[in-house]
């Protein structure tokens, strides 16, 4: 090649010009030149930036030379070849590529070669993948993960169950690694039985993160993992972590919102499987996100249900579904008046159960009982929507049962208490202890949202937080709270359904004051809010 | 996953502040993150569209950019805040830059948005997607630094 002679000596415009018009012409005939130039840099990095470049367009159109540079005594020809083969999807450069890590140790170099055959995707490279999936190089662990999730390979399932396992275990819970976020998506791409038992198995993971990668998996794959989360009702709970086991596969058969996934929850409460308080929530919880027929029937029954908190899930749940046969069913239980009527009505007016309110109040008795639950609230957010309902309905009765709502204000100089949950019912529950205690409720559906109010300039006196929420977790929002200057020493109250102690020790350690275990009563908590706002 | 992503900006971070900075970050062990939010005292973020879609922020606690700003500027402060702003977003740039030309010599070529700056202690951003972060964390002999990566 003539054009390359004399290189060196050219100018810079020269060079750059020639090299230019190389890279456009893809003119292998340059080849062995360029090269030359590689291994022997011009020390220009402008014009070395250009050599790579025009080899890259060389060796693109030409596996063979791609091949042959593979075996190259230089390493950085090595790389350079690597690189081209992987991003020119070379298949025929697989057993060089594979050649190359049968006996590697440079790491670095290790994994430039599995990129490579990570983008070719031969099946000859799917053993190169098992080999390195348990490397200690966790770029290497999560790449060759990942692409045993991209092969479907269920002779893998074994080895990353074993991964996901010691993740779990006590030295390594407390973070999440990269691989282990690709050990459960790779489970669930492989989908087999033993893959999909593996990942349910591990809702109750230690680590909130894998949890809820756990969930989001499960959620995507919609109908396919219910049979799994269905074995969590296969018998009753006999201890908390079968408690927990229940709640969780619940709200993932909430979130998932299929219709079989309603069929086992009313099948598990039909067969006396939902026991615990918190059990019988996330059921009632999920039934309202899935809205079956079936569910919403199961939903009515839990009218029967004594706990507020229960009640309150089930109201909330029915909101969503409002039919003639829920309100003909209300109506029923409201007139028959007394104790239990009266905490049906105040759940109604609690929840801001619109669409049940509107539904029910063209009848003028029910439209009394319900204002008067609404007038004992205390909650300026429950009544100004209730307000708000009435004033859309526009009749003159509505007119003068909005005149007849208290005006309640929220008093200056109150305290302050913000509480995060993404659970509507639960939320609902707090601002009902909170404004009963006189202190003014900020509420937040997660973490992010409390950190906003904080951002607003909110100085909280009391926070109470759930441990498990979308977007920010109550863990992450401890820790942002605890390094706020000024919010060093604000009681915390953490919220949770975890039974188990290394959840607790984790949250400690990030700065929760205190702890309520799921379930509780309300005055539980409203003894705790004392306690901390004297 | 995106981890073939991380490589490029590990390397040039690193090389980033070491050729401007004259600081040498050691990585320590990646992790994953739920939650799209990155804390820091400083930080500089850069939305990425392309190939993919996403954001990458670089937040550096207050002793590290402090000590980034002093080497980069010699006695040459005149206003820390400032200062401390323009350095951390000039570094972020580069090393936006060099990372997306590593990742284009992989055949995925991205475009990046200039760098946005948040001073304040402890402060927390919003990254672009709802996906789950890669951090990784670097630490240096003036004080520690995170990267995070979050790709739709």
């Amino acid at each position: 090649m003539e054009k390359l002679s004399g290189f060196r000596e050219k100018d810079y415009l020269e060079q750059v010009t020639l090299l230019y018009e190389i890279d456009k012409a893809k003119d292998t005939a340059a080849l062995p030149e360029l090269m030359d130039l590689f291994m022997n840099p011009t020390r220009d990095q402008a014009v070395d930036r250009m050599v790579v470049n025009a080899l890259h367009a060389i060796l693109a159109t030409s596996p063979q030379a791609t091949i042959e540079g593979l075996a190259s005594p230089h390493p950085g020809v090595r790389t350079l070849c690597v690189q081209v083969s992987g991003e020119s999807r070379f298949p025929e450069a697989t057993p060089a590529l594979l050649k190359l890590i049968e006996t590697e140790t440079d790491q670095d170099f290790v994994y430039e070669v599995l990129t490579a055959l990570s983008r070719i995707k031969t099946p000859e490279g799917l053993p190169s993948f098992r080999k390195h999936m348990t490397s200690e190089e966790p770029y290497i662990s999560t790449l060759c993960v990942s692409m045993l999730g991209t092969y479907k390979d269920a002779e893998s399932v074994p080895a990353l169950v074993a991964m996901l396992n010691d993740s779990d275990s006590d030295t390594r819970y407390e973070q999440c690694d990269l691989s282990t976020w690709e050990v459960v998506k790779a489970l669930a791409a492989i989908g087999t039985d033993e893959a999909l038992a593996s990942i349910t198995a591990k809702l109750r993971h230690r680590n909130p993160t894998v949890r809820r990668i756990i969930t989001d998996c499960l959620t995507a794959m919609g109908e396919r993992p219910i049979p799994f989360l269905a074995q969590a009702f296969a018998q009753k709970a006999a201890d908390t972590a079968a408690v927990d086991q229940q709640t969780l596969a619940a709200n993932v058969l909430g979130f998932i919102g299929h219709k079989k996934g309603a069929d086992v929850l009313v099948a598990a409460i039909d067969r006396g499987v939902v026991e615990h308080a918190n059990v019988k929530y996330a059921v009632y919880e999920a039934l309202g996100r899935i809205g079956s027929m079936k569910g919403v029937i199961c939903l009515m029954d839990g009218l029967d249900e004594s706990d507020e908190l229960i009640l309150m899930a089930v109201v909330t749940a029915l909101d969503r579904h409002v039919n003639p046969g829920i309100l003909k069913n209300l109506t029923g239980r409201l007139a028959a008046r007394g104790p239990v009527a009266d905490q049906l009505a105040r759940a109604v007016a609690s929840a801001r159960a619109l669409n049940i309110f509107t539904g029910l109040y063209a009848d003028p008795a029910m439209a009394e009982i319900l204002v008067n639950a609404v007038c004992l609230s205390k909650d300026p957010v429950v009544v100004e929507a209730f307000r708000e309902a009435l004033s859309a309905l526009g009749t003159d009765q509505a007119k003068a049962h909005a005149a007849k709502l208290p005006d309640v204000t929220a008093k200056a100089g109150a305290k302050k208490a913000i509480a995060a949950d993404d659970s509507k019912s639960m939320l609902a529950l707090y601002r009902n202890i909170l404004t009963d205690l006189g202190v003014t409720p900020l509420t937040a559906t997660n973490g992010q949202e409390a950190v906003d109010h904080l951002d607003q300039g909110e100085v909280p006196d009391l926070v109470i937080t759930d441990m498990n929420m979308p977007v920010m977790d109550g863990m992450e929002l401890t820790n942002k709270i605890r390094s706020t200057p000024g919010l060093e020493a604000v009681p915390i109250i953490m919220v949770t359904t975890e039974s188990e102690g290394s959840q607790r020790e984790m949250a400690a350690k990030a700065g929760v004051t205190d702890f309520l275990t799921k379930p509780f009563k309300p005055a539980q908590l409203a003894e705790l809010v004392r306690k901390y706002l004297g | 996953m995106d981890v073939e992503l991380a490589k490029p900006f590990i390397k040039a971070v690193v090389d980033v502040l070491s050729m401007m900075a004259f600081i040498t970050p050691k990585a320590e062990r990646p992790y994953v993150k739920k939650g799209n939010v990155a804390t820091g005292d400083v930080t500089g973020l850069v939305g990425l569209t392309g190939s993919k879609v996403g954001s990458v922020s670089i937040s550096f606690d207050k002793a590290c950019a402090i000590a980034i700003v002093k080497n980069m500027l010699g006695d040459d402060i005149q206003d820390i805040m400032q200062d401390v702003k323009d350095a951390v977003g000039e570094i972020t740039n580069m090393v936006s830059g060099q990372a997306r030309a590593g990742l284009s010599e992989m055949g995925i070529s991205m475009q990046g948005s200039t760098p946005t700056v948040i001073i304040g202690d402890n402060h927390t951003i919003a990254h672009v997607t709802n996906a789950p972060i890669m951090a990784i964390p670097f630490t240096t002999e003036a004080g520690n630094f995170t990267i995070e990566f979050c790709f739709e």
